[in-house]
């Protein structure tokens, strides 16, 4: 049967062809199922701007152009007390590789309590996970303000909350990963008549620590970033600095400071890629 | 009418394709045969321009392919359809949708972002599928079918685009002996009743000259023989097959040598 | 061993294979083996170094730590409430006002809050539709694979990097010097930030695709678009609303905060209430926002499993 062209196709084929396969073409519910998401989601961000006053941005363009120009124009560079910059940046970097460091120990922990295959009592994983919420629902910057109550200005503050943050959101992605193994690897790896160490290091290591390793490493990222404001709060780092050079209204100071933590950052998330091909041969989570 | 003038494609030192001269009439079903990495798959990809030529002209009727860019490569890759080992088919998408993007270089541009196909071109679809006996699944997820049972989903994506030239590139490699029948009498059908020139690239011998017209060798990317099945005598083709001649040379063992009750019907069965 | 006979057309082999075949294998594991050691020495001596100058710098010492801890406990303390036990649910006495020791007294600003949370969750939608749309769209020439030419690429990818790696805060400065306290500051900042580390995550995502289905829409005749909206939306498209909604959780943090600079959501209230030592509202506040911010990630993680269950059939 020679196919005709589609210009052929008349109103008659296409009726026959809809009576035999209905499902092949569009209804009207197939169109509203399909069009309404983005209607209902476009109309919700025009609606909020709107309800946010976004015609303050269009009347800002003057103020930001100040500011623009303030940034790009760097005047009297000698001045800029560079020891002090530099010291925030060490603190800053210091309190990101702690914290992430002391994070992901104390995950290791907490995420087994927290799975379901290795903590079989659902009270004590309930409570555990309670708890992790609780940690995870206070942002780092306010466990910021707590600990710099507690043990005073610095970047020791800022290591805790970091530490703490950490524990609540790397705990449950480590549970999640041990939950999500593959039970038949553990399994080949017991009917070799292994130990149970043997079995930890065999079945279950193998499969969890790419996913602990990557996510990891991408928290240090991460929270080299949040460091970066902790200081804010008074928890060290290049935070406070920050503050100060914007409230003086020297934004070429903290354009260059910014400057140099983007570069920072840059250079871990390529330390990062070097790390996760070294530990487990993958580039990328 | 296809004419291929000096083609070479260089990769490096290597000489994929080495000096390629063919005219391909319209309506002729071609087989090219050779070794792995004689050159058959650059050879049908610099038809379609997945791959540029480095020297030389590719013509069709007043256009020289090799030179095409832009909108009009598009239209011809629109024109000259290709089937690939792998189906290269939207896995996610189902088989219908699969089928119309065969339509989508007549398509205006706000059709394709927003994926509005009009009821004909809709019927069309069914009825390319129709023909290959897959209708049934017009509504599956593209990934959930067979091998052979997809690569008949991309002939019927092919058919939508209403080509002038098929390129099969090693169509039946992937398949079961079973499949692989049907998908070459599926070629052959659309060659004879749509009067549409087929070049393939084939693995095995005696299916290039049970269902071609007409036998490319290749060998090291040079054109070795051209010519019928019939000139194509068994020192040839031991010949251009090399090392690998016992494995492509078994003709009780290869893919489309099934020996069957009835003979092919005309019309593709469900 | 040599006592086992290996026979099989395996490549080299001679005479005595077995014996040559376990030779050569254990002289490549050894030279592996040392290769390798050499290395993990090499991280291990950076990895030492930084994590002793990480100790000296943060002053992490045991000492300080012994004092901080307990006096977390006592900041604990001090932002409990004051609630006492027979006056809990009193209601307003006669002029109106809320009694001392009460649940109504502790929860004095309750509807404050409320709205101000209310901002809160409207401001992170916005932002996380607006920052995801971009990283979608950029998503695609940021990716190396699918990226029309090496410009656009490097463009993509360092804009997008720009986006991400200032900080939240800082952005969100900018903008309240810009346009003004607000929440508007705080949806563009939270947005801003939200398009680059999505796109980054997208970017990722569409790196690891597979091209042969974008191969097929090129030999139809597709244009570049159609070959991503075809070809690779469809293969990452669960993973890309994963990721959104796991980035949407994320921003309903941010937002909570971001009001510390004065962008709006209930982190102005917040930074209020610590800073004016009104202890017990602290915890107030705290608790609210806690369980906002659980039960929106409830209702997230259903959706991404819902949406993953369909996915499946």
């Amino acid at each position: 049967m020679r196919m005709a062209s589609i210009d052929t196709v008349d109103d008659g084929q296409i009726a026959a062809v809809r009576a035999t396969h209905p499902g092949a073409f569009r209804t009207g519910r197939d169109g509203l199922r399909k069009w309404a998401p983005w209607v209902i989601a476009i109309a919700y961000v025009i609606g909020s701007l709107i309800y946010f006053d976004v015609h303050l941005l269009f009347q800002a363009s003057e103020r930001a152009l100040r500011l623009l120009r303030a940034m790009v124009v760097w005047e009297d560079m000698a001045n800029w007390q560079y020891a002090n910059i530099y010291k925030g940046i060490a603190q800053t970097l210091a309190m990101a590789f702690l914290g992430t460091l002391l994070g992901t120990i104390g995950s290791l922990f907490v995420g087994f309590l927290a799975a379901k295959n290795v903590m079989p009592i659902r009270v004590v994983r309930q409570m555990v996970r309670r708890f992790l919420d609780i940690l995870r629902g206070i942002d780092q910057l306010v466990w910021g303000l707590v600990f710099v109550r507690a043990v005073g200005l610095g970047p020791l503050a800022g290591v805790l909350a970091i530490f703490i943050s950490d524990l609540g959101t790397l705990s449950k992605l480590y549970s999640e990963a041990i939950e999500n193994i593959d039970r038949k690897q553990v399994e080949g790896v017991r009917a070799t008549g292994a130990g149970p160490f043997a079995v930890i290091r065999y079945g279950y290591l193998p499969q969890v620590l790419p996913v602990f390793i990557s996510q990891s490493l991408y928290f240090w990222e991460s929270n080299t970033r949040s460091a970066t404001i902790l200081g804010i709060v008074g928890a060290g780092g290049i935070g406070m600095i920050l503050i100060e050079r914007f409230r003086a209204q020297l934004y070429d100071q903290v354009f260059f400071v910014v400057l140099n933590v983007l570069v920072i950052i840059f250079a871990i998330d390529w330390l990062s890629k070097r790390i996760r091909l070294w530990a487990i041969g993958e580039k990328s989570h | 009418m296809l004419k291929l003038d000096k083609l070479t494609r260089r990769f490096g030192d290597n000489l994929a394709v080495n000096n390629a001269n063919l005219t391909i009439p319209d309506g002729q079903m071609v087989g090219i045969i050779g070794r792995s990495g004689a050159g058959k798959s650059t050879l049908l990809r610099l038809l379609n321009r997945l791959i540029d030529p480095s020297e030389g002209q590719i013509l069709f009727g007043d256009h020289d392919i090799a030179r095409l860019k832009g909108k009009e490569l598009r239209a011809w890759r629109s024109d000259c359809a290709m089937i690939f080992q792998q189906f290269n088919l939207v896995g996610r998408l189902d088989v219908v949708t699969n089928v119309l993007t065969g339509r989508l270089h007549d398509m205006t541009a706000w059709r394709t972002v927003a994926q509005v196909f009009t009821p004909r071109e809709r019927a069309f679809a069914i009825q390319a599928l129709d023909r290959l006996g897959m209708a049934h699944t017009a509504l599956q997820r593209a990934e959930t079918l067979s091998g052979g049972q997809q690569q008949r989903v991309a002939i019927a994506r092919a058919l939508a685009q209403e080509p002038k030239i098929l390129l099969a590139d090693e169509p039946i490699a992937s398949l079961d002996p079973m499949n692989a029948k049907v998908v070459m009498d599926a070629l052959r059908d659309i060659n004879r009743q749509d009067g549409i020139t087929v070049i393939c690239n084939l693995h095995t011998l005696d299916t290039a000259r049970s269902y071609c017209d007409r036998i490319i060798g290749m060998q090291d990317g040079r054109v070795v023989f051209d010519g019928t099945p019939d000139q194509l005598t068994n020192s040839m083709a031991r010949e251009i097959y090399g090392a690998e001649a016992d494995e492509a040379f078994n003709e009780a063992a290869t893919s489309t040598s099934i020996p069957t009750s009835e003979p092919a019907p005309a019309r593709v069965p469900a | 061993m040599t006592d086992i006979p290996m026979r099989g057309g395996s490549a080299g082999a001679s005479g005595d294979a077995p014996f040559d075949a376990v030779a050569t294998f254990e002289r490549h594991r050894a030279e592996l083996k040392a290769s390798k050691r050499v290395w993990n020495l090499l991280a291990l001596g950076a990895f030492t170094i930084a994590l002793g100058l990480s100790i000296w710098i943060s002053q992490f010492y045991p000492e300080r730590l012994a004092e901080g801890v307990p006096r977390i406990f006592e900041y604990f303390g001090t932002i409990m409430p004051d609630l006492q036990w027979d006056r809990l649910f009193e209601g307003r006495d006669a002029q109106g006002n809320a009694v001392p020791g009460s649940i109504i007294f502790w929860y004095t600003d309750f509807w404050t809050y409320v709205e101000l949370l209310w901002e809160t969750i409207l401001m992170a939608i916005t932002a996380s539709l607006l920052g995801t749309a971009v990283a979608f769209v950029l998503s695609f020439p940021a990716a190396a694979n699918l990226a029309p030419n090496g410009w656009v690429y490097w463009f993509s990818r360092r804009f997008l990097e720009f986006c991400r790696g200032v900080p939240e805060i800082l952005l969100a400065l900018v903008f309240v010097f810009a346009i003004g306290i607000g929440p508007l500051a705080g949806v563009l900042a939270i947005a801003i930030h939200t398009a680059g580390a999505l796109g980054k995550l997208f970017a990722e995502v569409n790196e690891n695709a597979s091209d042969r289905p974008v191969e097929g829409i090129t030999a139809v005749g597709g244009s570049w678009t159609e070959k991503m909206l075809y070809g690779v939306v469809p293969q990452v498209m669960p993973n890309f609303f994963s990721y959104a909604m796991l980035r949407f959780e994320i921003n309903v943090r941010a937002s909570s905060i971001i009001g510390f600079v004065g962008a709006g959501g209930i982190g102005a209230e917040l930074n209020r209430v610590i800073s004016f030592y009104s202890d017990d509202r602290v915890l107030a506040v705290l608790i609210l926002v806690i369980l906002m911010v659980t039960i929106i990630d409830l209702i997230s993680e259903d959706i991404r499993h819902r949406f993953i269950g369909k996915e499946n059939f």
